[in-house]
């Protein structure tokens, strides 16, 4: 809820009492109301707008009787409101009569039959017999862009799609052209389609004007068979209709509903166009061993049992503690949970770890210091009513493009202040009145949030006295904060300090605050610094400023939250209970039925891959990750993986990591499988499946489930509601929120409080190399994630290849033109890639997507933290 | 190379200094859009697409948004016009008294219809709306001048005497 106060309204409709919040139109409170008025134009994320005309209700003020169209009018104490009535009917239909003379009526080939608002409406209205002669147009479909087809003879000028387009996307790609009789919708001078390729135009449209090609099925959409799931490319959890035609997904929508799911409707290009990665040939067919180099096909039975096998010798010949596993951050909580019981309870190994805890524990660690300061996140549905937005070091539209509708629709509606910091000049349209923007030096983000921080101390934006009084090390922070001067500031960052008095001016007032963190903040090797500095920053508006303030821990993938909640890491049991903490091992080995558990050995999987090096690791299980691409110590995964004596992988394909197995079983993807995803907000959704299993492929679930019986102890619960309820007893934070359905967030009032500040660390400059001028930047392109996206032929028509990004002046010094090939060297790697010229990248940096296996930018870093300098030439 | 060169011959690029001056006169609000608009056709005799990268950078608004105003307006044009505009009366009076006779003529000597410009980028037709001058109906403005009671033949002299101008 927004800090600003609105009033509520009682009034009725058709002699029903309803209330509404001051600011709504009567169409909207009659809709909450299950009261229906027809309409084609007006949406609830949406601006009112008023083109249809077909929404007319009769309202009476004081006896006074007037025809107003609802989807504008806003409603008044003590009105009376009269839908349906013969009056305004006959208004309604007129209107939708003359519509009905241009449309082709061409239903059963379109994609929007039985699901058509127009048809919906053409049948609440009765109009069945037309009068006016038609004239149905008839216009070649327009195919000019890979995704959207454009059929404008559906068209009925509603404008949704310009507006979705513009409000909730802030792209406006689309606008009317011409006028009179020949308006139409599109591009500027019918230039193909080039934007984000959300396809927020599609859903709005109320008619089957705009169509999604990447679907393989046309017309009766009504009759696919539906699938409500959780969509599994990011960590946002948009939940998602995976719609199926004869035992294939043939396309992805979102939910347009605001009780389903925590997108409200949205979903961005990968949600929607990335079904390509579920039927796809290149999927793995079968279980496979390597033999002498060779994969060879072998039987699920001999694959499970050669892993049982070889994991039990492992254990009798070096201890438990030397099997080790990386479970996948795409996993489901119940196969998350399932793996860390095959470790701990199977095997007795507690060397369990995901790529993100791996590389960054702090992250986990800061998420459970906000909650023993109290800050405990609210649901992210509510960041639609967020006052203030920051976005730090998160380029929204392609790490988290739904929350950047949500913080849209907060700056329309609630006029929302929006804050990005981000070293790159990055590109977030909306309609906020105050779109502050910290574009800092790229390294100099803990700069940035621990001179927000202490400007809100210093000019008292906050109530110092009240946060003296509630944290105990307020003094020791303050003093740690002394070196953040205005001018120490500005010379690391490059940012003039009235921007950021701006900033802490609008963080610190009276507020709902929404902070987003992006994964980028671990790239400069002060990540740990960087969260710490971020929940101070927090903390001080917390404790010293009014309203409220929700703060998430950065998250890459569907499950990367859920996963740890599992207790998929050496340092916590399920449920952030500590490894060694006698009382929750006993209840573990109770409730799992195991005489006890104890994991007093070395913690290996700390270091799983120097251990996997140095030997120490005789085993290792990957569970659907490929870290030879993604993790951030490209050659130390290549050597690790060669040096581990058995390597198990299981994934949908063939990636350059299960080239090293020695086994490969070949897994289900989500729309195949059941269970739940946690997302980065803590809200538990379902993952639903909608086709059965690929080829021979097997959900995780199964095959966690068959080794464990293969290994003689098999689990006490194989069955998946046993296994959610299992879940619900031993992590109490879970307690009612399995199966997923209500979109729960998992409390965090049962983590003890203990405010206290992070003191503020030293900013370390990332050394400048000679030779070495440019300072890289990486993370997921828009239209990828991870490195199984590239499957898909859709997203890979609209992200075909990498493009390096560089700034425009840097471009003239080298001589660079958008698409000329350069080489990019570090200290470890250098590789060609083909650049863009463009001012979203900043003067002395270069931007590469890490999304394509053939452009390593893992091995450009190669296990050095901090910032990675690089240098540019043309490629000859 | 032929591409880049034909997209040259396409789009010339002109010169922004006018527009840059034009711009730096009004604030950076989305509601001047169509005053700078004018001024730049004004100034430009047609709306340049480099120039109207300018104006999106500096209003902060999209191509969409941009050709979505310059499409409502017949009077915007796009494509460079020819040295004179003429436009054709077609106003009720005019087009009883022969305009599209008129129209007819030109579209046989210059081969150009309603919005198009001839090959010497001499001429840009323009059907008008009534031009209020009914008197001396049909008539046409061709660049500056008004000639009424005209018919095909001295509508063809009319345009051969602004020929031998050049």
């Amino acid at each position: 809820m927004s800090t600003v106060e609105r009033k509520d309204i009682n009034f009725k409709i058709n002699g029903k009492e309803v209330t509404a919040k001051e600011g709504t139109v009567i169409l909207d409170v009659a809709k909450r109301n299950d009261i229906p008025i027809t309409n084609l134009c007006s949406h609830r994320n949406l601006k009112p707008f008023a083109a249809c005309r077909t929404c007319m209700v009769e309202v009476n003020v004081d006896g006074k009787k007037e025809l107003v169209y609802s989807c504008t009018h806003p409603p008044e104490d003590g009105m009376e409101v009269y839908t349906n009535t013969d009056e305004t009917n006959r208004y309604n239909s007129a209107c939708l009569e003359m519509l009905l003379v241009e449309h082709p009526l061409d239903c059963p080939i379109c994609d929007k039959s039985g699901v058509c608002p127009l048809q919906d409406n053409t049948d609440a209205l009765g109009i069945f017999d037309g009068r006016f002669e038609i004239n149905r147009r008839n216009e070649p479909s327009i195919k000019t862009n890979p995704i959207i087809e454009f059929y404008l003879n559906r068209c009925i000028m509603c404008g949704m799609c310009v507006r979705a387009c513009d409000e909730i996307q802030g792209v406006q790609a689309l606008d009317f052209h011409k006028r009179g009789m020949s308006v139409t919708i599109g591009t500027a001078n019918e230039e193909p389609l080039d934007c984000e390729f959300c396809g927020q135009c599609i859903t709005v449209c109320p008619t089957g004007a705009l169509m999604d090609m990447t679907s393989e099925a046309r017309g009766l959409a009504a009759l696919f068979a539906k699938t409500e799931s959780t969509c599994d490319y990011c960590s946002w959890g948009c939940s998602v209709r995976l719609e199926a035609k004869k035992g294939k997904v043939v396309r992805i929508e979102p939910i347009d509903d605001e009780k389903v799911g925590i997108n409200n409707g949205n979903l961005c290009a990968k949600g929607r166009l990335g079904h390509g990665i579920i039927h796809n040939d290149e999927r793995i067919q079968s279980p496979m061993m390597n033999v002498g180099g060779n994969f060879k096909e072998v039987s699920w039975e001999e694959a499970i049992e050669a892993i049982a096998e070889r994991m039990q010798t492992t254990v009798n010949r070096n201890g438990a503690g030397t099997v080790a596993g990386i479970g996948g951050e795409k996993l489901t909580n119940e196969e998350s949970y399932l793996f860390q019981k095959l470790f701990r309870a199977g095997l007795g190994s507690n060397q369990i770890t995901t790529l993100q805890n791996l590389r960054a524990p702090y992250i986990n660690s800061f998420m459970l210091k906000c909650f023993e300061n109290g800050i405990h996140s609210k649901p992210i549905m509510e960041m639609e009513e967020a006052d203030v937005a920051l976005v730090f070091n998160s380029d929204l539209p392609s790490e988290y493009p739904v929350g950047g509708n949500a913080i849209r629709k907060a700056a329309i509606n609630f006029g929302a202040d929006i804050i990005i910091a981000n070293p790159r000049n990055v590109i977030f349209n909306s309609e906020t009145k105050n779109d502050i923007r910290l574009q800092f030096s790229a390294g100099s983000d803990l700069v940035v949030a621990n001179r927000l921080t202490r400007i809100l101390i210093d000019s008292n934006i906050v109530d110092v006295d009240k946060l003296k009084k509630a944290v105990p090390n307020y003094s020791q922070m303050t003093k740690s904060l002394s070196k953040y001067t205005a001018k120490f500031a500005e010379k690391a960052t490059g940012i003039n300090d009235d921007v950021f008095t701006q900033a802490a001016e609008s963080f610190g007032k009276k507020a709902d605050r929404f902070v987003l963190i992006g994964n980028d903040i671990l790239e400069n090797g002060q990540g740990q610094e960087i969260l710490d500095a971020l929940l101070n920053l927090a903390i001080v508006v917390h404790h010293g400023g009014e309203g409220s303030v929700s703060i998430y821990p950065p998250r890459e993938h569907a499950n990367s939250q859920g996963a740890i909640d599992m207790g998929v890491a050496p340092q916590f049991l399920p449920g952030y209970k500590g490894t060694d903490d006698q009382t929750a091992l006993t209840s573990l080995a109770n409730a799992w039925g195991v005489e006890s558990l104890s994991f007093e050995g070395e913690n290996l999987a700390e270091a799983l891959l120097e251990n996997c090096r140095n030997g120490s690791l005789k085993f290792l299980y990957i569970a659907g990750e490929n870290p030879v691409n993604s993790y951030y110590k490209g050659s130390l995964v290549r050597e690790a993986l060669k040096t581990v004596s058995f390597l198990v992988v299981q994934d949908l394909y063939m990636t350059e990591t299960a080239e090293m197995a020695d086994i490969v079983l070949p897994v289900s993807s989500f729309a195949e499988k059941d269970g739940t995803f946690t997302n980065i907000t803590r809200h538990v959704l379902p993952v639903n499946h909608a086709v059965i299993p690929e080829g021979n492929s097997k959900p995780d679930y199964d095959v966690f489930c068959e080794i464990a019986e293969a290994l003689g102890k098999p689990f006490s619960n194989t069955d998946l509601a046993d296994v959610q309820n299992e879940i619900e007893q031993v992590i109490p934070l879970y307690k009612g929120l399995m199966p997923g359905d209500k979109y729960g967030q998992w409390p965090a009032d049962s983590f003890a409080e203990n405010p206290e500040f992070a003191l503020a660390s030293e900013f370390k400059e990332t050394s400048d190399k000679k030779d070495f001028p440019f300072k890289l930047i990486s993370n997921n392109h828009m239209f990828h994630s991870g490195s199984h996206s590239q499957r898909s032929s859709a997203l890979k028509e609209i992200g075909p290849e990498c493009r390096a990004g560089i700034h425009p002046e840097d471009a003239k010094k080298l001589k660079l033109q958008s698409g000329d090939t350069i080489q990019v060297q570090s200290e470890n790697h250098k590789f060609n890639v083909p650049v863009e010229v463009s001012f979203v990248s900043t003067q002395g940096t270069v931007y590469i997507p890490k999304n394509w296996t053939e452009i390593p930018v893992n091995m450009l870093r190669n296990g050095e933290e901090g910032l990675v300098s690089v240098k540019i030439s043309k490629a000859g | 190379m032929e591409t880049t060169e034909a997209v040259e011959e396409e789009q010339e690029i002109k010169d922004p200094k006018a527009a840059e001056e034009i711009l730096a006169s009004f604030p950076q609000k989305k509601r001047h859009l169509i005053p700078i608009l004018d001024k730049i056709q004004q100034s430009y005799r047609y709306l340049p697409p480099n120039i109207m990268e300018l104006v999106m950078q500096y209003l902060r608004i999209s191509r969409a948004q941009l050709y979505g105003v310059i499409s409502f307006y017949p009077q915007f044009r796009i494509v460079e016009p020819g040295k004179y505009i003429l436009k054709l009366c077609y106003g009720t009076a005019c087009f009883v008294k022969g305009a599209p006779i008129i129209a007819d003529k030109i579209k046989e000597v210059y081969h150009i219809g309603a919005g198009e410009t001839d090959a010497k980028k001499l001429f840009t037709l323009q059907l008008a709306s009534c031009l209020g001058n009914c008197g001396a109906a049909p008539m046409a403005i061709i660049g500056d001048d008004t000639h009424g009671s005209i018919d095909p033949e001295v509508t063809q002299s009319l345009l051969g005497s602004y020929e031998d101008k050049e």
